[in-house]
């Protein structure tokens, strides 16, 4: 009863003018906003569309850009390369490439190692009391390492991996082979710029940046390269050259043999 | 000429929609982490603040008054908004690519901010407004919507600006562990808001 009293005492003059004047509203504004449509029609690239389904949409950032989009917009308009990208599989570069009409180039896949071993065994020139993180210590005379190289151990580099896969052993940040995506952040982070891309094929690596002569290495540090050149002169495949006292080794040429790890008498080439 | 000035140290100062009127809150929280994208944010505010006015005021006061259905407001005034924004974005996007990926993610946020319905349904309360200027209600036209549109925008615009800038300095000191980020930009936004609740004062 109550209800039906309800209904009657509805005005429907009422009713009628607020559903006209909100649908006058609507049309008026929808046929403004097709027209503005219209008007203002962009043409999407077909190709950024192409090129972003084929990223790997990890958003990691470590092209530089603000995201995958922005990358594949970059790389379409041709202000990028492809090989600044680590997250996507090569096959898919490739096919970007194609889209794009270039070579693919050099389309590796790459980690991320840390180049020092030094940690403990590398000798203090102070005792520093403060902020731990890298980017602090290194601002009171460079960190407090007498190796001007070191690793701090500070851990900027664990804050920075999204993957968590640094962390700091024997006061050293050691990677995870298998957690790497190379996105380039903790390389970024390091104040000492010690933390370099390898081939991920790879098997061994220098684990350390000095470019100290061998008896000034020797004083500072328990396991840095005091650039005797063994692993140069062992080498089956002459992969590894000396230089600025350091051991380089060509990865193109390298086999794998982990002959130099062994001979190392400082230890201080690491098997991955 | 007095009335300008009052509606413009009103609108910017004494009455600022942020830090006074705590509207629009979001954005100036959440894209106050640089200088340039805040001032970015603030002239898409500003514009929009201008538009709506614009188009509200009038069709509040020749369409929803005389049909005797002003409770209607809010729905027709978000509708509008919401228009308003998307147009603009397409003729952004048109017009001008850069503007518009400097803008980004942040000119659909416009639609549902609270500022912009506030300035809306802040310009049709003549009694309000009337108090706000010094003036008399039937005097109030759509003149003074729309200054008052434009130099609220401003308002926002000083506001995020001042608060990115702090943020900016912020971001590069040393704040301890537990208040960095978001925390100590809150206690931040306190001390602007403080500092602009003197005006009210004068």
């Amino acid at each position: 009863m109550n209800s039906l009293n309800l209904l009657a005492s509805v005005d429907f003059t009422t009713v009628g003018i607020v559903l006209a004047v909100v649908a006058v509203i609507a049309i008026v504004f929808a046929i403004l906003i097709v027209t503005v449509s219209k008007l203002c029609a962009v043409k999407e690239d077909e190709k950024v569309k192409e090129i972003t389904s084929l990223l790997s949409g990890a958003n990691c950032g470590g092209c530089g850009f603000k995201g995958c989009a922005d990358f594949a917009q970059a790389l379409a308009n041709g202000k990028t390369d492809i090989s600044e990208c680590s997250a996507t599989s090569p096959e898919n570069k490739r096919e970007i490439a194609k889209i794009l009409g270039i070579d693919a180039g050099d389309t590796e896949e790459k980690i991320a190692v840390i180049c020092c071993c030094g940690g403990d065994g590398a000798t203090d020139k102070f005792n520093y009391v403060g902020n731990l993180s890298c980017s602090a210590q290194v601002s009171t005379m460079g960190g407090k390492k007498a190796c001007s190289f070191a690793c701090l151990g500070g851990g900027d580099c664990a804050i920075a991996c999204e993957e968590k896969g640094i962390s700091i052993m024997d006061g050293v940040a050691c990677g995870d082979k298998k957690s790497c995506v190379s996105c380039k952040r903790c390389i970024k982070v390091c104040p000492k710029g010690i933390i370099h891309l390898i081939p991920k094929k790879a098997k061994v690596y220098v684990a350390c940046s000095s470019n100290e002569k061998g008896k000034d290495v020797l004083s500072v540090c328990k396991t840095g390269c005091i650039a005797c050149g063994i692993c140069a002169k062992n080498c089956p495949e002459n992969a590894i050259t000396m230089e600025n006292n350091l051991p380089v080794i060509d990865y193109k040429k390298c086999v794998g043999c982990m002959l130099c790890a062994e001979k190392c008498p400082r230890k201080t080439i690491k098997t991955l | 000429m007095a009335q300008f000035l009052t509606l413009i140290v009103s609108a910017v100062f004494i009455n600022n929609f942020v830090v006074v009127q705590f509207l629009g809150i979001c954005p100036f929280l959440g894209v106050s982490k640089d200088v340039k994208s805040a001032f970015g944010m603030g002239v898409a505010v500003t514009f929009v603040m201008t538009l709506t006015c614009l188009i509200t005021y009038p069709i509040y006061e020749y369409v929803l008054v005389p049909l005797g259905i002003e409770y209607l407001e809010i729905i027709v005034f978000i509708f509008i908004i919401a228009a308003i924004v998307q147009m603009i974005e397409m003729a952004l996007k048109r017009f001008s690519p850069t503007l518009y990926n400097a803008m980004g993610i942040y000119l659909p946020l416009i639609t549902t901010n609270c500022a912009v319905l506030g300035v809306a349904e802040l310009v049709i309360d003549k009694a309000q407004m009337a108090s706000i200027l010094g003036i008399t209600a039937s005097s109030m036209n759509i003149g003074f919507a729309v200054l008052y549109g434009l130099f609220a925008g401003l308002g926002f615009t000083l506001a995020i600006v001042i608060m990115s800038g702090l943020r900016e300095r912020i971001s590069a000191s040393p704040v301890s562990k537990h208040l960095k980020g978001f925390p100590i930009a809150m206690i931040a936004a306190c001390f602007i808001a403080m500092a602009f609740y003197v005006f009210a004062l004068i």
